[in-house]
């Protein structure tokens, strides 16, 4: 049992950080970017690209991937979000147009890199460690500290930070935002460019031990947003420890009970606590907005 | 109902009826006939979303539920067609009353995530049950519809036969729109917590709405199967489940007609499409984008619009 | 709440205006001058969507087919002229193109598809409009089990390939107890019961049979299953991207075990993605591209020069497809589907890039040969070469 657990670490801290970027959407703008999911295959190519093609070295490509995700995930505030706030559109609007969004940067994606799936390795060593019937590689080490460390430092700027104040009080309210003079299209812009940067580390995070596909945004992407409603969407803490028992989750239902029913197991999940307690699981009952 | 549009409708009904004298290429009456089963099973969306104001992103899911039950009937008990359609109808209807449980609860992305899972749940149980759904390769051989012992079987013959549904199913959600349940759908989709206050027993009209949404979907689903002859779980993945919520989106999800536009428009669009090869999808994510940006009520919202425009000038002319 | 009834009325005038015009517009489209006889085969794949290296892979691979056949005319008087149309993997999109390729680019013959459930779906149409239908990728076996006479199968043979491995691994390596690891789709399940048959054949102990979804990329707790159950040997049938994974994920949890596949996964690309950890992993297919075999080697290198990448065994499989329907049209001179379809039928003679084939009253070609192979430093090496009988 523990060892399933165990295994469930390195998804989950990477279900964690995609779980993150979709609370944080949520949180300061109010809306879903569907393509969230695309946004963490992008940083894996652009990764891949820098590291791989360009031959860039490791931290360079780390960087240039999240800043260039962050450019196309302010785009899509500047092209889709901004237009649609000003005719009114209700909110299923955003969700298709997110959706229009994904399909065109996952094809896209395939123009340019093809169909195949490229290769990723990490600088670090892929042997596992054993301890008794326990084994845990370096790489999944790495990616679970590095998972960690991105989640305080972020949770920091939220709280320190004047930027972070701000998108604080939009995602409180955003109307009494407005009236204390915040820049709510600030907060959007904010909102969008970060969560996509969010979204490219963990493309990278996870690319050594996944590869690459130009496809691979779609399941990662719904597991994270699954991550973030059965933690609380819109809290920080309640969607890293929703990416994290999500991860467990799946790795004990497929190790332990049916491996086919797996993921079937994880919604029905997701559908109960949604009735039990639509607030997520690891946050304080509060009134939810109407 | 005045005699101009009696009219108007009896011209419609004749163009619709002599349609595949016309349309003699079958690949066009082959993507008809889906536009008429996606039509049945947007005007299940319209009723939920643009009536109640909820929102479904696992309608494969009733589609699928639909398609198997109809399908099994007949292949695995010898059913006649309609029996199996009705059973199909009654148990999608069944599974809409389950997932209306935690659905009335729910709104906005909780609501859209809950149906997601449902519509995955359904379809990897479908992959995994094997004895039944006899698993990733699916149905195949499922028997064609008898009627007075007159087979369906060709394009143009399921062609009537789908018709008569979408007619039938465009009247009835009408009537449900104009009666006493539409005009209530209306008020909880405009403000639930003001309808609550009147005495509106919320939670029963949703679960309602669900239940019909999902009887519309398991009607096209058994549709769907005999049209198809055979059936797998590939034909009813999320992605499918967001092409029918575009196609409501899209054509205008206040109004039936709305989805009769849009699962026109989109089925069609993503054929016509084809000659554009490789970047054919990214222009229909272009175009996706662009209609909820520049028509945010849908298609139907903007001939709307225009009508509105014109009659506006015509009454601004008279008054000079 | 009601759109007025005018604005509905109008709308579906609309509506209907579109879809005339549409209809119109299709039926002028006139086909090729008299004079040439030209043969139109219509392909259908994945050329986005999941599976859209098998379908590209394809595509590339029957062009260069057809376009070589063209130039040295070894079809005869024919000319082929090959329209392709992508389902991404859908089986309802995939028979739309079906039918657009018999309705509009009437076509003669369909390559068709990759996934079995497109296969399938795609077989009706083919069978309702009396047009051959062959599919070089698509293993399920219930395809060829439809009693449908048009469909043919020039994909490779599952039921050979897992009875070869399991004999393979119990004569040649002394193993008795395996596990099966097959993808849950109709590639994976119909490879599952195809190796617990052959497992019961040669008195092998199946001690566990975990699926996995394609898509997935934790396998881990499926391998701890399975190393629970003490299996030596562990059969992997799915596609290389999930094969590479789950190798890695083999020697991280340290597992000791011998892995074996068959040609679904077969690709440079499973070495690149497996690296160490797929070293020596055994594995049945129809092509190797090092293989010294003349009609190989002929059919990489003009492969390579044209498109700059290594042919995939998809590919080799729909290449030699259209060599058969070039040889089956000069056979009878003639378009008609049902003379193509016996022509088809009684190929024989021909000795193509994967073998000589041969079809079975149901349609399968059981001409392949079978290569199993090893993965040994940067390439598949071969262990042993089984013709067809």
């Amino acid at each position: 049992m523990i060892r399933y657990i165990l295994n469930g670490l390195p998804i989950g801290a990477i279900y964690a950080l995609v779980a993150l970027s979709y609370s944080f959407i949520y949180a300061a703008s109010g809306v879903l970017n569907w393509s969230q999911g695309d946004m963490v295959m992008l940083g894996a190519y652009i990764g891949f690209t820098v590291y791989q093609i360009l031959n860039l070295g490791f931290v360079p490509a780390f960087f240039i991937s999240m800043l260039a995700v962050a450019i196309v995930g302010i785009g899509i505030q500047r092209f889709i979000l901004r237009p649609l706030r000003k005719s009114n559109a209700p909110a299923i609007n955003v969700t298709i147009a997110t959706l229009g969004a994904s399909i065109i940067i996952r094809n896209l994606a395939l123009m340019i890199w093809g169909p195949d799936a490229q290769l990723f390795p990490f600088p670090v060593s892929n042997k596992p460690i054993s301890m008794g019937s326990l084994s845990i590689t370096p790489q999944d080490i790495l990616i679970v500290l590095i998972g960690i460390l991105l989640m305080i430092i972020f949770q920091y700027f939220l709280k320190k930070s004047k930027e972070g104040k701000a998108l604080r009080a939009v995602a409180q309210d955003r109307y009494a935002a407005v009236l204390m003079g915040i820049d709510t299209e600030q907060s959007d812009r904010s909102a969008f460019g970060l969560s996509a940067a969010i979204g490219a580390v963990a493309g990278i995070l996870i690319a050594p031990i996944f590869f690459v596909t130009f496809n691979m945004g779609a399941g990662i992407g719904l597991k994270g947003f699954v991550s973030a409603v059965v933690g609380g969407l819109g809290s920080v803490p309640g969607s890293i420890a929703g990416g994290f028992f999500i991860g467990i989750v799946e790795s004990v239902a497929g190790g332990k009970i049916s491996s086919g029913y797996r993921d079937a197991i994880t919604y029905t999940l997701l559908i109960l606590v949604l009735w039990l307690r639509p607030t997520g699981l690891f946050l304080k009952k509060r009134k939810q907005k109407v | 109902m005045n005699k101009n549009k009696k009219i108007y409708l009896l011209i419609i009904l004749v163009l619709l009826l002599t349609l595949p004298l016309f349309v003699s290429n079958l690949y066009y009456l082959h993507i008809i006939n889906l536009v008429g089963i996606y039509t049945l099973v947007t005007i299940g969306l319209n009723i939920l979303s643009g009536y109640t104001g909820q929102t479904s992103m696992g309608q494969a899911g009733f589609f699928a539920v639909g398609t198997y039950v109809t399908s099994l009937m007949m292949m695995n008990f010898d059913l006649p067609f309609f029996l199996a359609l009705l059973i199909g109808v009654i148990l999608t209807s069944i599974f809409g009353l389950i997932i209306s449980i935690p659905a009335m609860k729910l709104s906005g992305p909780y609501l859209v995530l809950a149906t997601v899972g449902f519509g995955e749940i359904v379809r990897l149980v479908l992959l995994n049950w094997t004895p039944v759904t006899k698993g990733a390769a699916g149905l195949t051989g499922i028997p064609f519809p008898e009627i007075f012992g007159l087979q369906i079987k060709t394009e143009k013959q399921f062609y009537y036969f789908i018709i008569i549904f979408v007619i039938l199913g465009i009247y009835i959600a009408g009537r449900i729109a104009k009666s006493k349940i539409g005009r209530t759908f209306s008020a909880i989709r405009e403000d639930d917590l003001a309808a609550e206050a009147m005495g509106v027993n919320v939670a029963g009209y949703k679960t309602a709405a669900f239940v019909i949404s999902a009887m519309f979907a398991g009607l096209a689903g058994g549709l769907f199967g005999t049209f198809s002859g055979v059936t797998s779980p590939d034909s009813f993945t999320f992605d499918d489940s967001i092409s029918f919520l575009c196609m409501s989106v899209i054509g205008g999800n206040k109004t039936i007609i709305g989805a009769v536009v849009g699962a026109f428009v989109l089925t069609v669009l993503s054929e016509a499409l084809r000659v554009f090869q490789g970047t054919r999808l990214i222009i229909y994510g272009f175009i996706l984008i662009f209609t909820v940006i520049y028509m945010p009520n849908g298609l139907v919202g903007i001939i709307e619009n225009l009508k509105s425009k014109i009659l506006m000038k015509k009454e601004n002319k008279s008054m000079e | 709440m009601f759109m007025r009834n005018k604005s509905r009325i109008s709308a579906l005038i609309v509506v209907i205006t579109i879809g005339l015009v549409l209809s119109m517009t299709g039926c002028s489209g006139g086909n090729t001058p008299s004079s040439e006889k030209v043969l139109t085969i219509g392909v259908v794949g994945p050329e986005s969507g999941g599976s859209a290296q098998l379908g590209q892979g394809q595509h590339n691979a029957i062009q260069l087919a057809v376009d070589e056949i063209n130039e040295q005319k070894l079809a005869g008087e024919w000319k082929l002229v090959a329209v392709f149309e992508d389902d991404e993997g859908n089986p309802t999109k995939s028979s739309s193109a079906t039918n657009k390729l018999i309705q509009e680019s009437k076509a003669n013959i369909i390559i068709a598809a990759i996934n079995s459930s497109a296969t399938l779906a795609d077989m009706v149409v083919t069978e309702r409009a009396g047009i051959p239908q062959i599919t070089p990728g698509s293993t399920g076996a219930s395809i060829t089990e439809q009693g449908n006479e048009w469909i043919f199968r020039t994909a490779a043979n599952d039921s050979f390939q897992a009875d070869a491995l399991v004999k393979h691994a119990k004569e040649e390596l002394g193993i008795t107890k395996i596990a099966t690891f097959t993808s849950a789709d109709d590639y994976g399940q119909s490879g599952a019961n195809l190796l617990k048959a052959a497992a019961e054949k040669y008195g092998l102990e199946l001690v566990a049979n975990p699926t996995y979804n394609n898509g997935d990329k934790d396998f881990k707790p499926q391998l701890m299953s399975i190393k629970d159950g003490g299996a030596e040997g562990v059969f992997l049938w799915g596609l290389y991207t999930e094969a590479a994974l789950i190798s890695n994920q083999v020697q991280q949890l340290g597992l000791d075990v011998q892995l074996f596949g068959a040609s679904g996964m077969a690709a440079q690309k499973l070495i690149e993605l497996g690296g160490d950890a797929a070293q020596g992993l055994i594995l049945t297919q129809t092509f190797l591209p090092d293989a010294d075999i003349p009609e190989v080697q002929e059919f990489v290198q003009k492969y390579t020069e044209k498109y700059d990448m290594d042919p995939i065994p998809h590919g080799a499989q729909a290449y030699d497809t259209v060599y058969i329907i070039a040889n089956a049209v000069k056979n009878t001179d003639s378009s008609n589907p049902e003379e193509l379809r016996d022509a088809l039928r009684n190929t024989e003679g021909l000795n193509l890039v994967t073998g000589s084939p041969k079809f079975d009253e149901k349609g399968n070609d059981i001409g392949k040969r079978l290569l199993i192979t090893e993965i040994r430093g940067d390439k598949f090496e071969l262990i042993k070469a089984i013709e067809a009988k």
